[in-house]
This record gives C-alpha cells, structure tokens and sequence, in this order.
C-alpha cells in the first residue's frame, strides 16, 4: 500500500441550513453561437429575490473578470426570465455592458412590463414563457446529475466580501482570501493559496473535489459535508486535494491522489486503490 | 498631469485622516501643489487635524450647490505654500451628494494641482463610492490586524471592480515590539495577503496624537520624528524615487540598525 498523508480534517455534523444554495442565484455569462447570454438570476430559484443593486454590482464584478474572454462589439441577449427590468435599468446594464465594448441588441423576458420597457427602448425583445428558458437556465436539483456549466475560469483572487456561484466548475488563478467565498457545483481549483470558503458540489455531487497549491481553507464543504479549519494543524507546503473518504472530508497530497484513490459510487465516497 | 488620489481603508479610526494631512503636508514640502478633499461628509475633521478649523468658510456641499465657486471654497494653508484644503460640510446630510457631483468638482480641482488627496469616509456605502468616484489611484490604509486587514481587501476588490488598478498600501501604527513577539501580524503577512505594492509603513507613535491636537502636520512641527520621515518617504515614493524603508525593527540599542536608519531612512 502506498503512503499517504491523509488526514482527516474536523468534521462537524452540524452542516449550514442551506449549504446547497442554488447556483443559479447569480448573474451568468454564457457564449451562445456568435452572441453572449447574459443571465439574470431567477425569482423562482431562490425565495428570495436578489435586490437590483446586488444584481448590478454583481454584474460589474463579473464583467470585469471576465472581459478577455470575447471580441469587442459582441452582441448581448439579456435574458431577464421572469424578472422584471424597468427602462433605468436597461440602461444601466447597457451602459455597463458598453464600458467592457459588449452592445446589448436582445432582451429575452417573459414579463410583458419587461418587454415594453425593452422594446421602447430599442432592443429586440424575444417574450418567452419560462419554459422555453430552459436551455439557457440549468435548473438546480440536488443530487442531480445533469451536466454541469461550463468551467468559470477567474483571473483574479477572490477577495474578501466577495461570493461567487457557478453551475460547473471554478478555477481561480490567484488566492481565495479570508472572507471570500466560491460556491460551484463542480470542482474548484485555487491556483494559489485557498484561506476562505470552499463549497464544491453544491448540488449534492460527493465526487467533487477542491485543490489549491496551498490548503489554508477557513472552512470547506463538499456536497452537504463541512470541515473547519483544524486549529494547530501545521499548513502544508505542498498542493493538496480535498475530498469525501468514509471519514469525511480528507486532505491528500495532490500528487498521490490520483495513483491512490478511486470513487466508489457503492460507498459514495473515495477509496484507497489496492495498489 | 495631476494625480487624483483617494485614501481609504473599508476600517474606521485606522488613520486614513492623519495619513492625508501629513501626507499632503510632506508632497507640499516638495513644492508641489497639492489639494485635500474632505470626503466624509457628516464627519469631516481634515480641517480641525490642519489646524484649519476656524477659516472653513464655505464647503464642496456648498460648490455643489452653486452657492460659491470653487476657489472661494478652498482654504489655504498658511505654513506650507501650495497646500489648499477643500471642507466636508458637517451638518448636512452625507445622503445628499451623488457619485457624480463629487466627480465634477473633484476634476475641475485637478486643473490647477499637482495632486487631488481625498480623504474617505469608514465604511463601503454611499460616502465611500462618493470619495472614489474621480479617482485614477488609491492608497488602501490599514493596521496590522485581522479586521482591519480583512476590510482592506474588500475594498481593494470594489475599487478593482471600479477600474481603480492603481493602488498603493500603506501598514500604519506598527509596533515592531509587538511584531518579534509574533502578538502581531507583520508588514509582510500584510502584504502577502493583499496583493498589492507597499508604500509606507507608519509606526505608532505618540507624536502623531500629539501633533493631532496642535492641528500641525509632523513635516512642520517634529520634521526629524521618526514618523515625520515617514511621511517624508511616501511623498518621495509618490514622486517616484526609490526610497529604501525604514527599518524600526529593533530598538535604538542597535548601533547597526540606527545606522541604517540615518542612511537608508
Ligand atoms: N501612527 C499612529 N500612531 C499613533 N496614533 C495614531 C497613528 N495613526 C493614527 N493614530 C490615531 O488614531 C486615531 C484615528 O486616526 P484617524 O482619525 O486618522 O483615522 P481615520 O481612519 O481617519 O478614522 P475614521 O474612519 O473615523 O475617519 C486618531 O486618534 C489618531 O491620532
Ligand atoms: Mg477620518
């Protein structure tokens, strides 16, 4: 058998009352042929609605991360659902959208305020009812195991105040500071130093695994399992990988756990290899 | 090309004020010209630190409003040529000025000066996006410790988000002491953390209280004090040169330490 220098971290059972957060709460950005979807979260995902303000200041953030990532002058759908966007805040996200050289040409909604307001304003408006939103919106179930998002890939670490939730998996290229939070409902990789909080598998996927070149994690979760922070537990220099075992959410050294560990679905976990 | 900068920190009382009046005095010591902008609104007590409290005639509420002009708004700094302060107004709502407005008067400011200081209020709501509103660069104040640090960052994602990309650090109130009896983070924790380029570091000193009261920036009143050159370096750094930091690590007992100090600081 091969060494590993697992250790288990301290798991607690007290797991948050909603650990599984919807993943769809937010703001996305999605290609879509020669266009981009922009995304804004649904009133039916969560009970809550996000406040306008939240919605706007997520989109900034998001946008700033994200700029490289198409040709300027890309047109925009907005695709608005069932919430309702009056005529400021149209212009507001189109004046957002044109600091980052994207033009907003569509609004996708299925309220007819929403789509007045759109339209007075000189967008194309496509009126949908929900169900046709289906295929830009991935309806959050846990346990499911419906194809997740594409990869959210973050050039920037993730400072403290700062969330973010995404349907698939996330890769930060920087740290995830204390305070900040990444919640995916795939894998989450910090190419750098991970000290806030984790949660990978949002939606209920044990598989899920969370790496980082340096483990300082305030707190990790994967699917509904929590582990703190072990108090006097030295951190290790090396990139770890964290994951569900029969005891728990573990820690191993990144370069071993592929050699040594293999899911097993009957055990809903990872699982020594024999080797 | 003047410079517009705004000092901030997220964290209440852990100097913001005292770093913009000292450092306004020590950048007008290199003949520049430099205004202050009392940003927190409600609170202001930039003037009362300048020893300027009794010549505020009018305030940037009062310019916003289009009861004065500008220039008629500004106090001029008796004991330091180029340094002019622009005042908060106290009683007035903090609610009644928009992004905008302190955008306008901020940038009409920057014809006539080298450098546009403007001290920011605690806290990221609407007085915090009013004092970075016109500003190109940032200087992110903090103190060695964990809540003070950890609101440094926040701020520094939501002036990254504003395409504020330009931003210095500034660790205040280090006591070294502290930091080799490990009771307390050090510069370098701090700036591992943040991720961005330090440029200052300010011990805690009692001379800095004391010149508070006097209303007498350091660079006039204790020019050789320790923070005092401080203060001093900054502004260079500001300007460009390469300053080596002071290293206060170790106590005066330290011949070699002192040394460096004269030289180096
Ligand atoms: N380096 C220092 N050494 C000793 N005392 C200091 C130092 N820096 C600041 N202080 C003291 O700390 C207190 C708070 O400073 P200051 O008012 O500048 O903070 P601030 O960040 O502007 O606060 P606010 O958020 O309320 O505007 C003052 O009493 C000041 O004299
Ligand atoms: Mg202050």
């Amino acid at each position: 058998m091969v060494f590993e220098p697992s250790l288990s971290t301290d798991n607690t059972s007290d797991a948050p009352a909603s650990p599984l957060v919807s993943c769809c709460s937010q703001v996305q950005i999605k290609h879509k042929g020669d266009r981009l979807l922009l995304v804004l979260p649904q009133e039916g995902e969560t009970n809550l609605e996000l406040p306008w303000s939240e919605v706007w200041q997520e989109l900034k953030h998001l946008l700033k991360r994200r700029e490289q990532s198409w040709q300027p002058e890309t047109s925009v759908c907005l695709v608005a659902g069932d919430r309702l966007v009056d005529t400021r805040q149209l212009q507001t996200i189109a004046k957002t959208l044109r600091e980052v050289e994207l033009k907003l040409t569509t609004v996708s909604t299925g309220r007819k305020q929403t789509a007045v307001a759109a339209a007075t304003a000189g967008y194309s408006v496509e009126q949908n009812n929900r169900a046709n939103l289906s295929p830009f919106i991935s309806h959050g179930q846990p346990n499911s195991t419906e194809s997740l998002a594409e990869p959210l890939y973050l050039q920037q670490t993730v400072r403290s105040g700062v969330e973010i939730r995404h349907a698939g998996t996330i890769i930060v290229c920087g740290d995830l500071n204390p305070g900040g939070v990444i919640i995916a409902a795939g894998d989450i990789f910090v190419w750098g130093r991970l000290r806030g909080v984790a949660h990978a598998g949002a939606r209920g996927n044990r598989k899920s695994r969370i790496m980082a070149l340096q483990m300082e994690f305030t707190q990790l979760r994967i699917a509904s399992t929590v582990a703190r922070s072990p108090q006097n537990l030295p951190h290790s220099l090396e990139p770890e990988v964290a994951f569900i075992s029969n005891q728990g959410i573990s820690l191993a050294r990144a370069n071993d756990f592929t050699k040594t560990r293999l899911f097993s679905p009957s055990e809903d976990s990872w699982v020594r290899t024999n080797n | 090309m003047s410079r517009i900068i705004v000092v901030t920190s997220g964290k209440g009382g852990v100097g913001k004020t005292t770093i913009t009046s000292n450092l306004g005095a020590a950048i007008a010591t290199l003949n520049r010209k430099v205004a202050l902008v009392d940003a927190d609104f409600g609170l202001r007590n930039l003037d009362l630190l300048l020893g300027l409290e009794e010549r505020v005639v009018y305030t940037a509420m009062d310019v916003i409003a289009g009861e004065c002009r500008l220039a008629q708004a500004l106090v001029k700094d008796k004991r330091l040529n180029g340094l002019v302060l622009l005042p908060a107004a106290q009683n007035r709502s903090k609610e009644s000025v928009e992004p905008e407005q302190m955008k306008t008067i901020i940038t009409a400011l920057a014809k006539g000066y080298d450098y546009i200081i403007v001290d920011s209020p605690a806290g990221i709501e609407l007085g915090f996006r009013n004092a970075i509103a016109a500003a190109q660069e940032a200087i992110i104040v903090t103190t060695p410790e964990i809540a003070a640090v950890r609101d440094a960052d926040r701020v520094i994602g939501l002036l990254e988000a504003e395409g504020v990309n330009k931003i210095n650090l500034i660790v205040n109130r280090v006591k070294p002491q502290m930091i080799e009896e490990k009771k307390m983070m050090s510069v370098e924790d701090v700036i591992e953390l943040l991720g961005v380029s330090l440029i200052g570091v300010i011990p805690d000193n009692e001379l800095v209280i004391v010149a508070t009261n006097k209303g007498e920036p350091l660079v006039v009143g204790h020019k050789d004090s320790l923070p005092a050159i401080a203060f001093h370096n900054i502004a260079q750094r500001l300007e460009g040169e390469k300053v080596p930091f002071l290293d206060f690590t170790s106590g005066d007992s330290n011949i070699l330490n002192r040394l460096r100090r004269m030289f180096g600081g």
